[in-house]
């Protein structure tokens, strides 16, 4: 695995990006993720905002920031569910924080790493989902991990079309 | 000191966040006496302010989307692509016509019904009024089987109101927003909807499964239940009137949970994948609509004239009758009313025109048919009130014999 020696903080580059963008990716993928589940007929095994997440909490490493864009993203889409508010916020808020927390100490500009860490991540996230829905609260949720597994593939295929478009979106210096 | 909050920060934010959200949770869970955890079926303020916030993000550009969609779709299904809509249209006529004269049929049985129900003290609840709305956007989420609709409190509608299309149902309104709704699937693990078997009767709760699946459950083994029974709504859940479609059994699989209970898998009548327009029912009541009156006088009238049709055939059947030779005498005198104190005249049998023999002579040779099954001569003359164009006739329909029974009559 491609890894930095030294203080690797100080030698990866932290990618910037216009604020516009900062708004509306992530209100873009959102959006998205409510609407298409109903142009593609019911199909929604696939995440949007956690791609996004992922995406700008590599691209920031910073783990404050992976944090909160997490938290954001994961509580406004269980928002937009009948659930209760916090399922996906606390998933999302670890997921961001272990992105960011990789992204300072692996070469994430490789597509084969981020492909692989989207789909552990995805994974990890859907782990968190159930651990909070059936232990935290105790409430019964029928689950099947080959949707999962299978929302995780989507999930790397959508970041192998969506990372390269928004890496052209970020400031150069 | 300062230095650890700087040398943890990552973490400190990281856990404070997380028990916040924690505690977030805590309040919307409630501990039922069964010692089961369940969500707060309605939310409280501050979840619906944020649901609220959420919706008011999200829909404005679903709505563009959506538009958008449904523009392009009626260009060009109303300018460009027309072929057969003719042809369409008059089938589409037909069918109403036949479905009038149905439902005038069958709305004997509806006010009969409804004079029983009034006997027993039990009203039929009827639909009585409904909302038409646009599916606009969804959850998002595999785990929450929900979408939105383009109607809210601005269209009076409200929770636990039954949202159906012409199929069958579809799910009932779980959130009202100022200008949109929340509509909870059937096929979504916390819906639940009153159910019955058509042909054994059998009630249950459906629900969905974890792949979307509505199924039954709650059911004992029960060998009867055969896949393409037809599932219908119970009408005890007070949210779905009583015999509205639901789909039809696809499957039954045991309960991975209990031993002694079966999960009957329904394919939904209606398709909740695609569903673009819903009807939302705002009230429903013991009487029918005054639209529904108007298509039951529609359907009445239709029945009439379907009846005179058929009269207007009948009496252009025995004017061709008439009319045919050798079943009237045209010479014969008129039959004179039978004065009171005198006897009933004898009718007489017109005299039969001659007629060619048949080479191959079957049942509806003349000259054959009247034969009778018994050894009586005077059977035909025992009927004097039929009308003579029927005498020739009637013989040959009873007693046309695939083999001659008196040789001496054959030709």
């Amino acid at each position: 695995m491609p890894t930095m020696g030294g203080n690797p903080r100080r030698n990866m580059e932290i990618r910037r990006y216009p604020v516009l963008v900062y708004a509306l990716v992530p209100l873009a993928a959102l959006v998205l993720q409510a609407w298409l589940p109903r142009a593609l007929r019911g199909y929604a095994w696939f995440d949007l905002p956690l791609v996004v997440t992922v995406y700008f909490a590599l691209g920031r490493r910073s783990p404050i920031q992976g944090t909160l864009m997490g938290a954001a993203m994961g509580l406004f889409e269980d928002a937009l569910t009948q659930h209760a508010i916090g399922i996906n916020g606390i998933a999302k808020t670890i997921v961001g924080f272990l992105a960011a927390s990789v992204g300072i100490r692996i070469d994430v500009e490789n597509h084969t790493i981020r492909l692989a860490l989207n789909f552990l991540l995805s994974l990890l996230s859907s782990a968190i989902y159930v651990f909070v829905y059936r232990m935290l609260l105790g409430l019964n949720l029928k689950w099947s991990w080959i949707v999962e597994i299978i929302k995780a593939v989507d999930n790397s295929l959508i970041a192998m079309v969506v990372f390269p478009f928004l890496d052209r979106l970020q400031i150069r210096e | 000191m300062e230095s650890f909050f700087i040398r943890y920060r990552n973490l400190l934010v990281l856990l404070a966040i997380l028990l916040a959200q924690i505690v977030g949770l805590a309040v919307q869970v409630r501990h039922t006496d069964s010692g089961r955890n369940t969500l707060d079926p309605q939310d409280g303020p501050g979840v619906r302010l944020i649901r609220m916030w959420a919706n008011d993000a999200v829909s404005p550009p679903e709505r563009l989307f959506h538009s958008s969609r449904l523009g392009t779709v009626w260009l060009w299904q109303n300018y460009i692509d027309l072929r057969h809509t003719e042809q369409q249209n008059q089938d589409l006529q037909k069918t109403i016509d036949r479905l009038r004269l149905e439902q005038a049929a069958l709305l004997e049985d509806a006010k009969q019904g409804q004079r029983l129900q009034a006997l027993v003290g039990f009203q039929q609840k009827y639909i009585y009024q409904t909302v038409a709305a646009q599916a606009i956007g969804s959850s998002g989420s595999d785990q929450s089987r929900l979408f939105y609709i383009d109607k809210g409190a601005d269209y009076k509608l409200e929770r636990d109101m039954a949202v159906i299309t012409p199929d069958g149902i579809v799910g009932k309104v779980r959130e009202v927003f100022p200008h949109s709704a929340q509509v909870l699937e059937i096929n979504d693990q916390t819906s639940g909807a009153g159910v019955i078997l058509a042909t054994t009767r059998i009630r249950g709760t459906l629900r969905g499964n974890a792949i979307g699946q509505p199924q039954i459950v709650g059911i004992l083994a029960d060998q009867r239940i055969q896949p393409g029974e037809v599932v219908l709504t119970a009408g005890g859940d007070m949210i779905f009137p009583r015999g509205l479609p639901v789909g039809v059994v696809e499957k039954v699989v045991r309960d991975p949970d209990r031993d002694a209970f079966i999960d009957v898998i329904v394919k939904p009548a209606a398709h909740l994948d695609r569903l673009d327009e819903v009807l939302v029912i705002t009230s429903t009541d013991a009487r029918f609509s005054p639209q529904q009156q108007q298509d039951l006088a529609t359907s009445e009238a239709l029945k009439g004239s379907e009846a005179a049709a058929i009269l207007e055939k009948k009496k252009a059947s025995e004017i061709m009758a008439e009319r045919l030779p050798g079943l009237t005498d045209p010479n014969a005198p008129a039959p004179v009313p039978a004065q009171p104190g005198q006897p009933q005249p004898t009718p007489v049998t017109p005299p039969a025109p001659k007629l060619l023999p048949a080479v191959h002579p079957d049942r509806f040779s003349p000259g054959i048919a009247p034969q009778p099954p018994t050894d009586k001569p005077d059977q035909d003359q025992s009927a004097p009130d039929k009308p003579t164009s029927e005498a020739p006739k009637k013989p040959a329909q009873k007693t046309a014999p695939r083999t001659p029974t008196h040789p001496q009559r054959n030709p």
